[in-house]
């Protein structure tokens, strides 16, 4: 328990989740720069204390790119470059911000403890156990996405055989991974109608409840303006 | 270990490979969401572009799982990572339900393990997808007005107004249709060329 305990600073599953949507309630609401840089600006702080130093400053000069980008570059690019790039630039600021809590969860919140935080917020286990799967799997495809790779330039197969030659084996690789994965949980007992137990103990501390608080002050700003 | 046996229920081996091939179609969906970026036709064509590639993975799911419920997770789970990347709507939610609603009742209507009726509920859910353009001709002023309040440059808003005409609006959901039903085909060949021989359907 010592060990979790003064690891880093994390927050609770379940603030992390309010926070996302928050983060979308703003996303969707807001079209003022001061708010905008208000909400980045809080969030990177986040990463700070969470103990995410280096991620938190990427974002913060990912973000000052973008802004770069959209201000100052575009404006003097050739029209079709401007066009296409400023919607993407456009799309990418109003995704930072739930993309940042998102990886901020991903990284500072174990698969275990975000199942124990789903199971206290009465998710139901029939939905709990393919989201639980599907996170943990996507490191998965990328990894064996680089095997194929590397096998087809091997073999040197171009054009639209790649295609096939790609999703051939990610596929067979899927069913086998779920046929053994299954056969693990449930020989470890997925399948007991029993309540659950865990050595983890969730409980919100004062990070949890800051958080709260200032993204219902920062959507309710949001959604009044 | 039968289905019939076992009963309808979803089990902990359904929910993973839900959970796995899932993960598989969101990849899909969103390579084609990334790319939509870059014009606004190809935002609109994206759940025919979508439809078109995620054949294989949705089939082999309702080949595996020939349960009631599955169409309905697979959905859910989308909808729920969605939500993470900020691109999570009223109405992609309300296409999400019924889209998936109607793949869940084709797949009951055809007992789950025939060929046909899961090519005709990923159909059906491949139109989910067209809850992401939508909002351009439902709410049409408000939605120009919000996006170029948000910084979207000019030239695209008129492009956009451009290409949503209400004949765009058909094609927003024949082509998915026809993508599903093309992306089944491939499915199928695929199936017989390589996953029926080495056991997996």
């Amino acid at each position: 328990m010592g060990a979790e305990k003064n690891r880093r600073v994390s927050m609770d599953p379940r603030s992390g989740l309010f926070l996302l949507i928050m983060a979308n309630v703003v996303a969707f609401t807001q079209d003022s720069l001061k708010m905008e840089l208000g909400w980045i600006g809080l969030l990177i702080l986040l990463f700070l204390l969470c103990g995410c130093i280096s991620a938190g400053i990427k974002y913060g000069l990912v973000f000052l790119a973008v802004l770069a980008i959209q201000w100052y570059v575009l404006p003097v690019s050739p029209k079709i470059i401007a066009t296409s790039f400023s919607i993407f630039a456009n799309y990418a600021r109003r995704m930072f911000p739930c993309l940042m809590v998102g990886h901020l969860m991903v990284k500072t919140i174990s698969l275990r403890r975000f199942i124990v935080g789903m199971r206290k917020l009465h998710v139901p286990q029939k939905l709990m156990i393919p989201i639980s799967v599907t996170l943990r799997y996507f490191p998965a495809i990328r990894e064996e996405a680089g095997h194929i790779r590397d096998a087809m330039r091997l073999r040197n197969i171009r054009g639209m055989e790649m295609m096939e030659a790609m999703i051939v084996p990610l596929m067979i690789s899927a069913s086998e991974t779920a046929e053994e994965l299954s056969a693990a949980a449930v020989t470890r007992g997925i399948e007991n109608p029993a309540p659950k137990t865990s050595v983890i103990r969730l409980h919100m501390g004062p990070l949890d409840w800051i958080c709260i608080v200032l993204s219902i002050a920062f959507a309710a700003a949001a959604v009044i303006m | 270990m039968s289905n019939s046996t076992n009963g309808k229920m979803l089990k902990g081996k359904d929910l993973i490979t839900i959970g796995i091939f899932s993960a598989i179609y969101f990849v899909i969906n969103f390579i084609f969401m990334l790319l939509s970026g870059f014009h606004p036709m190809i935002w609109i064509l994206m759940p025919a572009f979508i439809a078109l590639f995620s054949g294989i993975p949705f089939m082999l799911m309702c080949a595996k799982v020939q349960k009631p419920g599955a169409v309905l997770l697979m959905g859910a789970i989308t909808a729920l990572i969605y939500f993470v990347t900020g691109q999570f709507t009223v109405i992609i939610l309300a296409t999400f339900v019924i889209a998936c609603a109607l793949g869940e009742i084709v797949r009951s209507a055809t007992k789950y393990n025939s060929f046909r009726g899961n090519a005709i509920a990923f159909v059906c859910f491949s139109l989910g997808m067209t809850g992401s353009p939508l909002p351009i001709w439902l709410m049409r002023e408000r939605f120009l007005a919000q996006i170029s309040e948000q910084g979207m440059p000019a030239d695209y808003i008129e492009v956009l107004e451009a290409v949503s005409s209400p004949g765009m609006l058909i094609v927003l959901f024949v082509a998915p249709i026809i993508g599903a039903i093309i992306g089944a085909f491939i499915t199928k060949s695929m199936f017989k060329k390589h996953f029926s021989k080495a056991g997996i359907v």
